[in-house]
């Protein structure tokens, strides 16, 4: 008798133990049993319940990447739009067309998701905070790629040769932009709209870099 | 569980009365303690059921007739009691936080702009108003007249003012701006003669962004007037929160043309608008 009452408080084998080890674990550890349910139970019952659970939020990537590259691909359809328009070289104008209708369509689709996830186009966040350092990439606000307000005057004034090879050089640069954007969504979503689309960006888009860098090679820019 | 909560006060002056047994050794307290432990939770609900006192007291006087002191069942009474209530407590806050922020997040995220431009202090909503002039949309060549200055809608020039982040350092023809506001763009017009460094600030939230565009306006009533189609909001400082406000509501949100475009638009200023195709058009 004696001997278990020395081994009391620390055999736990022994019935005895058990009060004194629940009063040590207490409130403190029903609490942290109590928050980890609460957890739990809060974002089954919420995934069940509230719809916003279930897709992406105001300051998603998603969200941030349809925004920012509707953004991105208004600017490629309105130099798109000058090229199919006067553009000298007739592969050119075929390209212009092209992205100007391709990249119009897509901007419509990730329109659309925003309606669908019940978000404005407009966010609340700077331009490519959805990005990791994205913000850091912003060149006097404008995101990667983009043509500055002098370039769009130059190209809208320029015509012939020079209009088609100033076209392709900003487009090269605009594309690497928007490439690097799509990648970046890529990494960041398990959203199977979005990869897809993100995905077939950065395919098409590659492919016609390398087309306008063949272009240029044929103009001697 | 929460019952055993009064019912382990109600048993306490049962286990002091029943004190007065004999104690035990110091090995028989502590396995009597585990003892009244498992019967306490029977007896607590016996004695909260039939809320009969001397029950009660029979039971206690079972628990603690082996007992050394009435000290040891108080304090195991306390250590069972307290834990469950914490967790449950924390289960249903948490829960419930997590459901209400949910839910709140998704009410206000999901607020229609029509509701988030009304929130604006400030902003008059002309698509309500009777005169139905001031959002007619007929395309019409050559200068036209509008009652508002700016104009919110109204008909228009065939051409539209290019809304593509387009910062413009003079005064544009109204007869594009409202075309532009119509596709969904928000016009920033400013007071000629503001300071450069505000006249930047503004342009700040402008450029780059399609959906917007920025001009001067001579003797304009207010330092800056912004516009979408149908609204329209004047502040006296660009510094405003309610700038960002307008923006983020009705940029694009505003158009009463879904899906129709800022560029291929004019690019020149003026106040004279360009009949560009009239020729071609024979009117």
């Amino acid at each position: 008798m004696s001997v278990s009452v020395e081994s009391d408080p620390e055999s736990p084998e022994i019935d005895d133990a058990v009060p004194p080890a629940r009063r040590r674990f207490g409130v403190a550890g029903w609490l942290a049993a109590g928050v980890a349910l609460g957890l739990l139970l809060g974002l089954v019952a919420g995934l069940l319940i509230v719809p916003s659970f279930t897709r992406p939020g105001e300051d998603s990537a998603e969200a941030g990447f349809a925004r920012d590259m509707s953004t991105h691909h208004a600017q490629a359809v309105e130099m798109g739009m000058l090229a199919h328009q006067k553009a000298s070289d007739s592969d050119v104008r075929t390209l212009g067309g092209d992205i100007a209708l391709t990249q119009q369509a897509q901007i419509g689709m990730m329109q659309a998701w925003l309606r669908e996830w019940k978000l404005g186009p407009t966010g609340s966040q700077p331009r490519m905070a959805w990005m990791p350092e994205g913000s850091a990439g912003l060149e006097n606000g404008l995101m990667p790629g983009m043509a500055t307000d002098a370039e769009r005057a130059q190209l809208r004034s320029a015509t012939g040769k020079a209009f088609d090879v100033l076209f392709l050089q900003l487009m090269i640069k605009h594309h690497l932009g928007g490439i690097h954007m799509a990648e970046e969504v890529v990494k960041l979503t398990d959203n199977a709209e979005v990869l897809r689309l993100a995905q077939g960006m950065v395919a098409n888009q590659r492919n016609e870099v390398a087309a306008f860098q063949q272009l240029l090679t044929k103009l001697g820019g | 569980m929460s019952i055993s909560t009064p019912a382990g006060d109600k048993r306490r002056p049962s286990a002091v009365s029943t004190g007065k047994k004999p104690p035990a050794g110091k090995s028989s307290s502590s396995s009597t303690s585990s003892t009244s432990t498992a019967r306490k939770p029977s007896t607590a609900s016996k004695a909260a059921g039939t809320a009969a006192r001397p029950g009660g007291k029979a039971g206690g006087a079972g628990g603690g007739g082996k007992g050394r002191k009435p000290i040891t069942p108080v304090k195991v009474s306390q250590g069972r009691s307290w834990g469950p209530i914490a967790m449950f407590v924390a289960v249903g806050v948490i829960a419930a936080g997590i459901i209400g922020y949910g839910s709140w997040a998704a009410f206000k995220g999901s607020q229609p702009w029509e509701q988030k431009a009304a929130d604006i202090d400030g902003i008059v909503n002309y698509r309500d108003n009777p005169d139905k002039t001031l959002t007619e949309a007929n395309h019409a060549w050559g200068p036209l007249t509008y009652k508002l200055t700016p104009p919110v809608g109204g008909n228009h020039n065939y051409n539209w003012q290019n809304c593509m982040g387009d910062v413009y350092d003079a005064p544009i023809a109204n007869e594009h701006a409202v075309h532009a506001m119509e596709h969904g763009a928000v016009w920033v017009a400013y007071k000629s003669g503001l300071a450069a460094d505000q006249v930047e600030k503004l342009a700040s939230k402008v450029r780059g962004n399609e959906y917007m565009l920025m001009s001067p306006i001579e003797n304009l009533d207010h330092e800056v007037s912004l516009q979408a189609w149908g609204y329209q909001l004047k502040v006296d400082s660009v510094d405003d929160g309610r700038i960002d406000q307008f923006i983020s509501a009705l940029r694009q949100n505003a158009t009463v043309e879904a899906g129709a475009t800022c560029s291929g638009g004019i690019t020149a200023t003026g106040t004279t608008p360009r009949d560009i195709g009239k020729d071609q058009q024979g009117g």
